[in-house]
Order: structure tokens, then C-alpha cells, then sequence
């Protein structure tokens, strides 16, 4: 079990009288991608919360390799290797894209960072690299509220780049994309794959799961229905019907 | 005429650090508090105490004010920690209003709505630095501290967590920041400053009562941060001035008479923040609205 990075068991949550997440266990492991798929509303957002600890779950549990996050603070558990993207980006608006970055690599709550100038310069060079991989150069000094749409979605993942974090779950980093952003984004995640990172990803979009997912874990009402290789998942025509909203 | 500008300057440079205080509340960690005046007072207060019953001496007064006052924006830190937006102005309205209250019955401390009158002249190291002029150029100095103090934080990562706290909580804890120590230490920061120029402000006028630290005073320092342009370093200055000089320019106009200064006064800010919200809303100091 310590040898799984991040392992999800029998998560619940409800919110009043809906079950928005019922039972779910998942596990991600190193090197591998695992995409998170299912109907809108279906939960996939809410598993994200519950594992960052931006709500707290009614049952289960959350292990970072092997030990529970239970009763640990969002900056705690990201503090842990744990970074994640939200769907409405959630960007920090009138800062320059630079500083969104740095933002993202100065955790000490203090009046300045540990470490002195030798860490100062390992950060901006840690920035600088993200906002390279992430095309994001030229725009260095722009303030987030002012980016294209594509340009705020790279910032999302340039945050998350800088951070080193092991472990990345990124809730539809993909959406809204043109052809050439999504190529991009692909040879980022794949990039990041390479380099050990273990990446969660919820996607609707089912040709850039297939591009990137090596497990898909279907969620439906906030109970997981299924889980296994991609052309299982998405050869399984029940769970299709479900996808696409077809009458049950 | 020396001496009505001298004390201009006085007054202006005090409100200065005041609104600088504020604007760090305000600007930088996005928390509107209109309860800045019970610092200001606190201070005041604290200050003038320490004077009457120990030492005149600014230095002690100081660290004395920006230790009360510190200490007790332990009470803005706790809503600010919870709820945001209209709910924490909301809440920092409630704890001005006790303030007041309190300010007005406690006459151990504050000596009632008669205030405390006769506080001696303030001295620095045993120097007398109550003339107008020397006491300018000491809260000069103070306001210049101050505003080093705040851009050298707010250009280091203190400033950017607070700005991303700012801009957005969620994403700021998803990235490790404890948004509960950076807030509280924010609060106290300012608040701390603006008790500061509240021993200033007590020294300075020699009397203080509870007229000055009112929900009146805290909209203006409010308004001077906003107008100025907020999370900028001299916005909160623009603001100052504009707004002190405003009534004193205003009282040289021959065609309005003095019994109406008040209101042709409240009548400018009214428009003069509505206008500015439109067609400037990060202030004078700030971008204008189609700028990028
Ligand atoms: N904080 C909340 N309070 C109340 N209900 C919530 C909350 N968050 C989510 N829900 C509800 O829980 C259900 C699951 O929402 P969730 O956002 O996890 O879905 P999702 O799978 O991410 O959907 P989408 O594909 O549209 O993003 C929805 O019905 C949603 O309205
Ligand atoms: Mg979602």
C-alpha cells in the first residue's frame, strides 16, 4: 500500500439529501494516468475536494502513501505533494503570470520565505522553466485577468509545473482548448509523466482521454461504476449510453 | 499661514500612515475592514495613557500603541479568518459600533466621551519634539518607515500570498498557503500601524476623544484608499490628500458659504466615489478600467 502515492477509500459525501459521492476507492499509481470520467454532475469535481481536503468527507479515507490525510488542511495536504487545477481555473487575477507562479512556490507563512538568496534563485529559476514549458515567457509580466483563454489554462498548469508536486489532479485542464493548445497540452502531461509525476485527470473530451489515460475510473451519481483500461471502459456501450446522456 | 500649513501637513502625513495601514487590509489581503478607526483610537489611547501616567516619550508611546492595538485586531482577525465579502464588512461593523461604545463608557482607559485631555508634550530620547515644525518632520519620518516597511513586504512573498489570498483563497490554500497565519498577521500588521498614527494623531492633538475614532472617521480612511488606488504605495497618499485638501480648498471658495461647507463636501466625495468606480475603479493611482 505505501508504494501507491495517492489511494482513495470508500469515499462518501452528500450534500443535504444528494449523495454527490458514494463509496469511491481509487488508487493512483506512479507513472500512471488515471482519467476520471462521467456525465456532468456525476461527482468527479467533488473527489477532487475531498482528496485536497476542501471539504471535509462524511466516511473514508484519503492515504497519501499509505498514511491518512484525515483532518489535515488543504495547505497541508498540498504541502504533502499534492497540487491540483480547478475547472474554473481560479487563477490569482490582478497578479503578473510571474508572480501567479512564484506565488505557487512560497508555502512558509511568514513575512519572507526560509532559505535566503541560494533558494530565491532556485524558485525564479523553477518559475522561469515552468513559464518556458508552458509558452508562457512573453507574457511573463501580463497581469492573469488580462491572458487568452488558452494562455489562462497553461497558467493553471505552469502553477502547478513550478511546484514540483508529485502528484497532480487536474480538473478539465483541457476544455475549451484549440487543436494546437491540446497538442501542447498532451506533450506537457506526457512530459510530466516521463519525469515520474502521477496525474489524475477529469476529461470529457474522450480523444484526449484516450491519448493520455492508461486507466479510466467511470463515476455515475457519485458511485463509481467502473474501472479498468481505456478501451474497455470506453468499448463497454452501457457505460457510453450513460456518458452520453442516452434515456436509462 | 505657516502654521495652518504646517498643521495640514501634520494632519495629512498621520492619515497617511493611517490609510497606508489600512490599504494593507484592504489591498493587499482583500480584507474590508471599516473598523480601522478602533485601531487608530486604540493607539490614541494607548498612547495618551502611557504619556499621562509614565513617560511622554514618542518611542515607547509608539510601541506601546502598536502593541494595543495589535494585540486587539486579534478581535478583526477572527471574522476575517471566516467569512469574506459583504459578511466580514458586516462584521467589522459590528466590532466599530461596540468600539464605540466601549471608547465611550470605559473612563479608566479612555476617559469617557470627555476624553483625555492634557496630554503631555511628546518628547523622543528625552528631546522636546513637540514644536509643529519638529513634530512634522517626525511623522514624516514615521510615514516614510512605515511605507518602506510595506513595500518591502508586499514585493516579497508576504505580499504575493496575501494577493493571492486575495484573488483566491481556494487556490492559495491548493498551493500551501496557511491563508489563517497570513491573514491574522496581516491584520496585526496594519492594525499595529494604525495604532501608531494614533499615538501620533493623541500627541499631536494633545486631547483625544471618541469623536475621532467613530464609523465616520473609518469610512474616510475607507475612502481615501479607495480613491487613491488601492495595493499601490501611494494611492492611499493620493487619497490623503485629496481628501484633506479637499474641505481646506473648499473653505477658500468666497461663493459658498461657510454653513454649507459640510454638505457641498459630502455631496463632491458622493459623486467623486461613484464616478471613480466607473471610470476608475483600482482608484487614481491604480489603472484606469480598459487599461492592460
Ligand atoms: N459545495 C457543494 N454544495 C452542494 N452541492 C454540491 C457542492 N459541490 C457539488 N455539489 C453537487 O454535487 C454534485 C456533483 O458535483 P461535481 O461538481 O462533483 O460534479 P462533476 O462530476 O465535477 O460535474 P461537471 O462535469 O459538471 O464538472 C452536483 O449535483 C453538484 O451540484
Ligand atoms: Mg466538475
Amino acid at each position: 500500500m505505501a508504494d501507491i502515492p495517492l489511494s482513495v477509500r470508500g469515499l462518501d459525501k452528500h450534500f443535504g439529501g444528494l449523495a454527490a459521492v458514494q463509496n469511491v476507492d481509487l488508487d493512483l499509481r506512479p507513472g500512471v494516468t488515471t482519467a476520471l470520467v462521467g456525465p456532468n454532475g456525476a461527482g468527479k469535481t467533488t473527489v477532487f475536494n475531498l482528496i485536497t481536503g476542501n471539504i471535509p468527507a462524511d466516511a473514508g479515507d484519503v492515504l497519501l502513501d499509505g498514511a491518512s490525510v484525515r483532518g489535515l488542511q488543504p495547505y497541508q495536504i498540498a504541502r504533502r505533494g499534492v497540487a491540483r487545477s480547478f475547472q474554473d481555473l481560479r487563477l490569482f487575477g490582478r497578479m503578473s503570470v510571474r508572480d501567479n507562479v512564484l506565488a505557487a512556490l512560497e508555502p512558509a507563512p511568514w513575512l519572507w520565505q526560509p532559505g535566503g538568496g541560494g533558494a530565491r534563485r532556485a524558485r525564479a529559476k523553477a518559475v522561469e522553466t515552468a513559464l518556458e514549458r508552458t509558452g508562457l515567457t512573453a507574457q511573463a509580466d501580463a497581469r492573469a485577468m488580462d491572458l487568452a483563454y488558452a494562455e489562462r489554462k497553461f497558467l493553471s498548469l505552469a502553477r502547478i509545473l513550478a511546484t514540483g508536486a508529485r502528484i497532480w489532479l487536474l480538473d478539465e485542464p483541457a476544455s475549451g482548448l484549440d487543436p494546437n493548445s491540446r497538442a501542447r497540452f498532451v506533450a506537457l502531461v506526457r512530459q510530466a509523466v516521463s519525469e515520474g509525476v502521477t496525474i489524475c485527470l477529469i476529461e470529457h473530451n474522450l480523444d484526449i482521454v484516450t491519448e493520455l489515460a492508461d486507466r479510466i475510473a467511470f463515476l455515475d451519481r457519485g458511485a463509481k461504476l467502473a474501472e479498468g483500461e481505456p478501451q474497455e471502459i470506453l468499448g463497454d456501450p452501457q457505460l457510453i449510453s450513460i456518458y452520453f446522456g442516452e434515456p436509462r | 499661514m505657516i502654521a495652518y500649513l504646517t498643521n495640514l501637513a501634520t494632519l495629512a502625513t498621520i492619515f497617511g500612515i493611517l490609510a497606508a495601514s489600512l490599504n494593507l487590509l484592504i489591498g493587499y489581503a482583500g480584507i474590508f475592514s471599516i473598523a480601522h478607526a478602533v485601531f487608530f483610537g486604540l493607539g490614541a489611547y494607548a498612547g495618551a495613557q502611557l504619556a499621562m501616567l509614565l513617560v511622554p516619550d514618542l518611542l515607547l508611546a509608539c510601541l506601546a500603541g502598536g502593541l494595543v492595538a495589535g494585540a486587539l485586531s486579534l478581535c478583526l482577525a477572527l471574522p476575517a479568518l471566516r467569512v469574506r465579502g459583504e459578511y466580514f464588512v458586516a462584521a467589522s461593523l459590528g466590532l466599530q459600533m461596540m468600539a464605540v461604545t466601549v471608547f465611550s463608557e470605559a473612563h479608566a482607559f479612555t476617559g469617557g466621551h470627555g476624553g483625555l485631555v492634557g496630554i503631555p508634550l511628546a518628547s523622543l530620547l528625552g528631546f522636546d519634539i513637540s514644536a509643529p515644525p519638529t513634530f512634522l518632520v517626525v511623522c514624516l519620518v514615521v510615514l516614510a518607515l512605515v511605507l518602506v516597511v510595506i513595500r518591502v513586504l508586499m514585493r516579497g512573498s508576504f505580499g504575493r500570498s496575501l494577493m493571492a489570498i486575495r484573488d483566491s483563497e481556494s487556490a492559495a490554500e491548493a498551493f500551501g498557503k496557511n491563508v489563517a497565519r497570513l491573514k491574522t498577521l496581516a491584520v496585526v500588521l496594519g492594525c499595529a500601524m494604525a495604532g501608531v498614527a494614533g499615538v501620533l494623531f493623541a500627541f499631536y492633538m494633545a486631547f483625544v476623544n471618541v469623536e475621532s475614532f467613530t464609523l465616520e472617521q473609518s469610512i474616510l480612511v475607507m475612502a481615501m484608499v479607495i480613491i487613491g488606488g488601492t495595493a499601490t504605495l501611494i494611492g492611499p497618499l493620493v487619497g490623503v490628500l485629496l481628501l484633506l485638501l479637499l474641505p481646506a480648498g473648499l473653505s477658500f471658495l468666497p461663493f459658498i458659504p461657510p454653513t454649507e461647507i459640510g454638505s457641498v463636501q459630502q455631496l463632491i466625495y458622493g459623486l467623486a466615489m461613484a464616478l471613480l468606480m466607473i471610470f476608475r475603479p483600482a482608484g487614481l493611482a491604480g489603472r484606469s478600467a480598459g487599461q492592460r
